[in-house]
């Protein structure tokens, strides 16, 4: 939903970043209002997860030069941690599995710290108990993924499940899914788009990174960004989706081509 | 796959097992400080190199057999074994027309001919006849690159600064009891230099040839490639079928400067000694490279189907930073053959990265062992290494042994090792049959399949003639 | 040596039942002399700790083992026994059904048998156990019995030997967790046999756990006959010197064996378990998994033999070493060791050393858990699943669940 007045939550400018000294993004700039939805497509290597990446701080990446501004501070500066405890949560392209830690107690104790930060207090387990197993309806879990280690012998959907789990309990502000869609049957897309739906409101914006059109017919784009070579080619709005549906991504090249880029 | 038909089966002839009829100088048997001196004076060397094999020798003296490799051989007379023997035919020889033609035609007929009409092209081949250096080809077309590629003899006389330099520089004289017999008793074997910033034109090759019944070969093989050098280099050995059992013992050093690499492949096949373990060759060899520079590189491949008994673990020390060590190795062990060969990679200097892939292939009675060693120090930060070692056994029989040692004293490090053991999977071979495969060939499949990755490392030539010489090997070995 | 010689002197004199164990104990640890380094499984030990053991005094009727209030409680059906040098461990219990004494002709047959088929009877940790050790508890197991918790406690500078052994009939089932406790610098030295008749089914579990003083060797020879099956989880945390040398047989074919380890090092602490895994029938199993995780300037060492010689055709045996070092003066050595001579087997053998990894931690920390947070969660996990099984609700009746923090964060 495109409101003029509606209050800037992300504003990246001219971001580039390299990973082992190998420059991915080039000049990225996008700004992101409450209550927006924003779709990042382009190409497999066109730098999408890396954006998430360094929006989230992972440490493999660092970031050249350009700035990234969140509700009036200078996001870059922070520790992971504390933007996640401040809403800006990053669904992973690839949820990490990790053998032995229980995932009720990695989301009782992420959930607990992004509440503190609101000044909500704590929830003990038995509460946190009631407030997961009403979350869990959001992607219609199955209560027993509580009791097992994260995401370690989940299938492809059921982790991108667990994935919107963690949002729904972190209520984050700003929302960025990398490619949430791969691997999902339709059903279990349908369900996680309803889930984002669901989740999105007047107060926070999402940007769905995907390849695929069939996600974006679940959930509206209000803005379709095209990346290529680490920047932001092209803006338009949720007809531009469709577009590439049908022309593919052959322009791009031309387009860089002509910019003696790539 | 009974056991019975395939005890009963005997492996293919070896069909590089003739004697050539050549008369030879030789040295008396047995080994002493007089024996040293001999050699050295045979071959008019200079007053370090004298030092360098007497210092050797002294150790030698003192050092005792080692035991600990997984091998059972009869006890070595050292003073039954001639330390030098040359063809009569002496001098340097100006051109290959000079060489004797019966040696230009046992080379020929081992496949490697040396002649200028009939000599491969793009690589360059020195021959290596019991203890020295007949031929080298493309010597004036290398030098146009400021190549150095030549015996060791001739490069002692013609670069004694180098040879000076680097020798023993990276394996030391009293490294290890068979590394310091070479040291006093080597007789020839290849030096190759590659200068700065030259990409070597060919592909270089060192053929090694043991003739005499009663000679050991020492060979000693030293290769530099300079800052931004690259080379690749192959060895290939064979031996005439005795039912003596003789020593190999050589010693190679690679050094590497900052940007440079060197890839040394070898394809071994000494004569291995009858289905009974009679006769064959003792292979002791100690070769290492030493990664000296930022971003060098070393790569060793390794085809091993000959020998009675090899034990050799061609090494890395990976001391530049971001160097690269690889060791892509594939041993095939048959009748009583005992192999126990692999590699070890010193981690030093920071982002060092290093690469295993070990294939063992066991049929009949012998043994085949995997032993290597990833050592991550305290320095090597980011270090990685990667290790796969695959075994597999043909016939019950058999023995396959792992010893995958790893050590780190370094957190910011990965090590990841892999190993399995299986036998040929029936179902595969009844899957290529049923297509229509015999069953000789589909076990030649499934065993080149099985070594692929470390044919691919071969250079093109011989890739395709390792293939063929492992399917040779085990011919009639599985019924 | 003369250290050796000097302390065995001044022991007392063989007697009991294990007396003849005892003088052949001591006089092949004379004749056999002190480990050396040149000795392959001795080569990264750190021997000075190992002479240190003689400077204790040996554990006696006045050693004043109290045990202390804050153990927890044993399940219920549960049979806790304490099993030291001097007291008889079965003093004032009636054994429920099943489970029964060893005694006279019977020990004398079984005492040794194990050892020998696992052939490590004359390894000296074992010699040294042979040597100084005056009780024994032998047990035979008949059917399926209630689960057994065997304490072993010791302190106060003590050096406490013990031995057991447990002869499992055909069919029967055990649960069996070893608790072996030490403080104040005081050493074990424990000697294990148990033998699975056909068919039986151990589920044995070892917790060992020191304060960062104390020094433990443990030797255990397990026999399998054919079909049964035994599991191992050991746990060990806190020696000063550990070294833990388990050894499987499986004399008959279709058995199962399952070895599952933990061992936690810190400070300057150094452990090292030898394994050795070895298939005399066809068809055997073993899933082996050896965990470590090596904080400060602490040493740990894993050697882990399998041999599987020609009649233990379709063997399909696993074994994978993972280690965790934490800190960048720590140290691991991971030595596995197959040897394989039967053709139709499926082995596999995997090792990893590494830190933790940086994308559980970052995707930890992108859920708004601290760094400090994230590793010792990571952490927790990596232990919790060795922990998690152990027999007898080990890790939730003596741990809380984990291990001590602090000695294990990075
Ligand atoms: N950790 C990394 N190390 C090395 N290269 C990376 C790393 N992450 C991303 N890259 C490289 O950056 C480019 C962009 O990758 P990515 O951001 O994953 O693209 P996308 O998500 O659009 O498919 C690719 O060429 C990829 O190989
Ligand atoms: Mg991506």
């Amino acid at each position: 939903m495109i409101r003029p007045d509606a209050e800037l939550l992300l504003e990246i400018n001219d971001l580039h970043a390299s990973v082992e000294d190998k420059p991915i993004l080039n000049g990225v700039t996008l700004h992101l209002k409450a209550g927006e939805i924003h779709a990042v497509m382009g190409r497999n290597g066109s730098g999408k997860s890396t954006l998430s990446k360094v929006l989230a701080g992972h440490p493999a990446y660092r970031v050249t030069s350009g700035s990234v501004r969140y509700l009036g501070r200078d996001l870059l500066e922070l520790e992971p941690e504390e933007r996640s405890r401040l809403g800006i949560f990053l669904g992973f392209q690839y949820p990490i599995e990790i053998p032995g830690v229980s995932n009720l107690e990695f989301l009782r104790v992420s959930t607990n710290a992004r509440r503190q930060n609101k000044g909500q207090g704590e929830l003990d387990t038995f509460d946190f108990d009631d407030h997961v197993r009403e979350r869990l309806q959001v992607v219609q879990m199955d209560p027993a993924f509580l009791e097992r280690s994260v995401n370690e012998g989940f299938s492809g959907g059921e982790k991108k499940r667990n994935e919107i789990l963690q949002m729904a309990l972190l209520d984050p502000v700003v929302a960025i899914l990398d490619e949430t869609d791969s691997g999902l049957d339709i059903d279990a897309l349908r369900i996680v788009a309803g889930g984002v739906n669901q989740l999105a409101s007047p107060d926070n914006c999402t940007l769905l990174i995907t390849h695929y059109q069939r996600l974006l017919d679940e959930i509206i784009p209000d803005y379709v960004h095209v990346m290529a070579a680490g920047r932001i080619l092209r803006t338009g709005g949720s007809e531009l989706a469709l577009e590439l549906e049908k022309t593919g991504y052959d322009w791009v090249d031309q387009q860089l081509a002509a910019e003696g880029v790539g | 796959m009974t056991s019975t038909s395939t005890r009963d089966l005997v492996s293919q002839p070896y069909k590089y097992g003739f004697v050539t009829d050549i008369e030879t100088d030789k040295i008396a048997k047995g080994l002493s400080e007089e024996v040293v001196r001999l050699i050295s004076s045979k071959k008019n060397e200079p007053e370090f190199l004298l030092n360098f094999r007497l210092k050797a020798y002294r150790h030698w003296l003192k050092l005792r057999e080692p035991n600990w490799a997984e091998l059972g051989y009869n006890e070595i007379n050292y003073q039954d074994i001639v330390y030098y023997a040359a063809p009569k035919q002496q001098d340097k020889k100006k051109s290959l027309d000079e060489v004797d033609p019966k040696l230009l035609e046992t080379f020929e007929k081992l496949g490697i001919p040396l002649s200028e009409q009939k000599r491969l092209s793009n690589v360059a081949v020195d021959a290596v006849f019991d203890s020295v250096s007949i031929a080298t080809t493309y010597k004036e077309k290398l030098a146009e690159h400021g190549v150095v590629f030549c015996s060791f003899s001739e490069a002692v006389v013609e670069h004694p600064e180098l040879i000076e330099k680097y020798l023993g520089s990276v394996v030391p004289s009293n490294d290890n009891y068979f590394a310091a017999l070479n040291s006093a008793v080597f007789s020839d074997g290849s030096f190759v230099f590659i200068p700065k910033g030259v990409e070597c034109p060919m592909e270089l090759s060192t053929y090694f040839r043991i003739n005499s019944g009663d000679t050991g070969q020492f060979e000693r093989t030293l290769i530099v490639a300079e800052e931004g050098a690259s080379v690749s280099y192959l060895e290939g050995c064979t031996a005439p079928m005795f039912d003596t059992n003789q020593l190999h013992a050589a010693v190679v050093e690679l050094v590497v400067l900052d940007d440079a690499s060197i890839k040394y492949s070898t394809v071994q096949n000494w004569y291995a000694g009858d289905e009974n373990g009679i006769g064959g060759i003792y292979n002791f060899v100690t070769k290492r490279g030493q990664c000296r520079g930022v971003r060098s590189r070393i790569s060793w491949t390794q085809v091993e189907t000959g020998s009675a008994i090899t034990w050799k673990y061609p090494s890395c020390v990976l001391q530049g930073a971001d160097s690269v060590g690889e060791f892509y190795s594939v041993a095939l062990t048959n009748n009583r053959q005992q192999a126990d060969t692999g590699t070890k990679m010193v981690h030093i200097g920071p982002r060092t990265r290093s690469t295993i892939v070990s294939k063992g292939i066991s049929a009949g009675q012998s043994s085949n062992s995997y032993r290597g060693l990833v050592q991550v120090g305290p320095n090597a930060k980011g270090a990685r290494n990667y290790s796969q070692c695959d075994s597999m056994l043909i016939g019950d029989q058999a023995a396959a042994n792992t010893y995958p040692y790893i050590r780190s004293q370094q957190p910011q490090s990965a090590i990841e090792h892999e190993a399995s053991t299986c036998r040929m999977s029936e179902d595969q071979l009844f899957y290529l049959q049923s297509r229509g495969i015999g069953f000789e060939e589909a076990v030649s499949m499934m065993v080149s399949g099985f070594c692929r990755d470390v044919f691919n490392q071969l250079p093109m030539e011989f890739a395709a003639e390792a293939d063929k010489l492992l399917a040779l090997k085990l011919e009639g070995s599985v019924g | 040596m003369a250290m050796t010689e000097a302390w065995l002197t001044q022991l007392p004199d063989p007697t009991g039942a294990l007396e003849p164990v005892q003088r052949r104990g001591r006089l092949a640890l004379t004749e056999q002399g002190f480990p050396s380094r040149r000795q392959e499984s001795w080569r990264l030990t750190d021997l000075k700790r190992l002479e240190a053991l003689f400077q204790l005094s040996l554990a006696n009727d006045s050693s004043h083992v109290s045990i202390p209030d804050s153990w927890p409680t044993v399940p219920e059906q549960a049979l806790r026994l304490v099993v030291n040098n001097t007291n008889d461990p079965l003093a004032g219990f009636d054994l429920p059904e099943g489970i029964s004494i060893l005694e006279g002709v019977e020990l004398e047959q079984a005492l040794g048998h194990t050892l020998s088929r696992c052939q490590c009877a004359s390894e000296w940790p074992v010699e040294l156990n042979h040597g100084v050790n005056q009780q024994i508890l032998a047990l035979r197991i008949r059917g399926k019995v209630p689960p057994i918790e065997l304490v072993t406690f010791a302190t106060d500078a003590m050096f406490m030997p013990t031995r057991v052994l447990l002869l499992v009939e055909e069919k029967a089932e055990l649960e069996v967790l070893q608790v072996v406790i030490a403080k104040g610098h005081a050493a074990h030295s424990h000697l294990l046999e148990i033998h699975l008749g056909q068919e039986s089914k151990v589920q044995h579990g070892l917790l060992a756990l020191g304060e960062g003083k104390e020094s433990l060797l443990a030797n255990m020879a397990i026999e399998q006959e054919v079909r049964s099956h035994y599991s191992m989880v050991a746990v060990s945390h806190g020696w000063s010197f550990g070294r833990l040398e388990p050894n499987v047989v499986q004399v008959g074919g279709q058995a199962s064996s399952s070895i599952h380890g933990l061992s936690v090092t810190a400070a300057d602490q150094q452990f090292a378990v030898h394994s050795t895994m070895r298939f005399e029938g066809p068809e055997g199993t073993l899933d082996q998994v050896q965990k470590t995780v090596a904080a400060d300037r602490s040493h740990s060492i894993f050697n882990g033999a399998i041999q599987v010689p020609r009649q233990a055709q379709r063997t399909n045996a696993s074994q994978l070493s993972r280690s965790l070092l934490l800190s960048g003066r720590a140290r691991v050595d991971a030595k596995p060791e197959l040897q394989i001579v039967a053709d139709d087997v499926r082995c596999t053998h995997g090792a990893t050393v590494s830190q933790l990894q940086e994308d559980q931690l970052f995707y930890l920390r992108s859920r708004g858990i601290t760094e400090s947070s994230a590793a010792s969660l990571l952490l927790r996990g990596y232990c919790k699943e060795v922990l998690d099984l152990l027999p007898l609700d080990a890790a939730s009746r003596w741990l809380d669940g984990a291990l001590p923090e602090g000695e294990t964060n990075p």
